[in-house]
């Protein structure tokens, strides 16, 4: 594996680390990419796109987790992020709208 | 999970990417003494009905593999490190886990197990590319 013995910090408050450590840990170029974060919860990975990608699109059927998600963006002044209800199965979502997709703890 | 794939890759465009990435229960959490960097004190598995989500999981991604919906471009393991103030907190905590077994399997007698400690998550990745 490419990676394997990497360690990146996470914590109680979020068991997870931040959006941009994680995803510099994936190596995906996202500079300038339409992303959209598919389960996003929060935002975690989303709000860490937003600062390379061109636009990002952070889906979850969790209402309550996109509120948070939109409060942090708002806190952040983020604005080429959008979050959006939906399912991973069916994704309310044009063809080939996206050089990238994020599944995080989503299959 | 094979729908959510396809659905993936309906709205990518060609050659866009597809990064995947869950914790991996075929390795067992690692529990580190005093730092991420701490000597291993112990492991925690995982509960049973999670190896058998994340094994439907790797089915999945193998099936849009195998179809040619996708190829892989890349692949790896990352160790999230979770910090703990004892052995409590860390009990607390997986007492509550929907994913780890709720008991440590220690290396060390009890004597050995105070203070901070450390838990390294395993999380596979792997970056898909649309065909």
């Amino acid at each position: 594996m490419a990676s394997a013995g990497r360690i990146v910090p996470g914590g109680l408050g979020y068991l997870r680390p931040p959006g941009t450590i994680e995803l510099a840990a994936y190596g995906v170029d996202l500079r300038g990419k339409r992303v959209a974060d598919i389960g996003a919860g929060e935002g975690r990975l989303a709000l860490g796109a937003a600062a390379q990608a061109a636009t990002v699109l952070a889906v979850d059927p969790d209402r309550s987790a996109l509120a948070r998600g939109r409060a942090e963006a708002k806190r952040l002044r983020l604005r080429n992020v959008t979050f959006r209800e939906g399912a991973a199965q069916r994704l309310r979502i044009e063809d080939r709208s996206f050089e990238v997709v994020i599944f995080s703890w989503t299959l | 999970m094979v729908d959510a794939l396809e659905e993936a890759r309906r709205v990518l465009v060609d050659r866009g990417v597809l990064v995947d990435a869950r914790p991996d229960s075929r390795v067992t959490a690692r529990v580190r003494k005093g730092s991420a960097r701490g000597a291993i004190i112990g492991t925690i598995g995982s509960q049973r009905p999670t190896v058998t989500d994340d094994r439907m999981s790797d089915r999945a991604v193998a099936d849009v593999l195998g179809r040619g919906l996708f190829r892989s471009r890349r692949r790896g393991r990352l160790w999230h490190a979770i910090p703990f103030e004892d052995r409590r907190e860390l009990q607390d905590y997986l007492d509550d886990h929907l994913r780890f077994s709720r008991r440590v399997r220690w290396r060390v007698p009890r004597s050995r197990r105070g203070g901070p400690l450390f838990v390294e998550r395993a999380v596979r990745f792997e970056v898909l590319e649309r065909r």
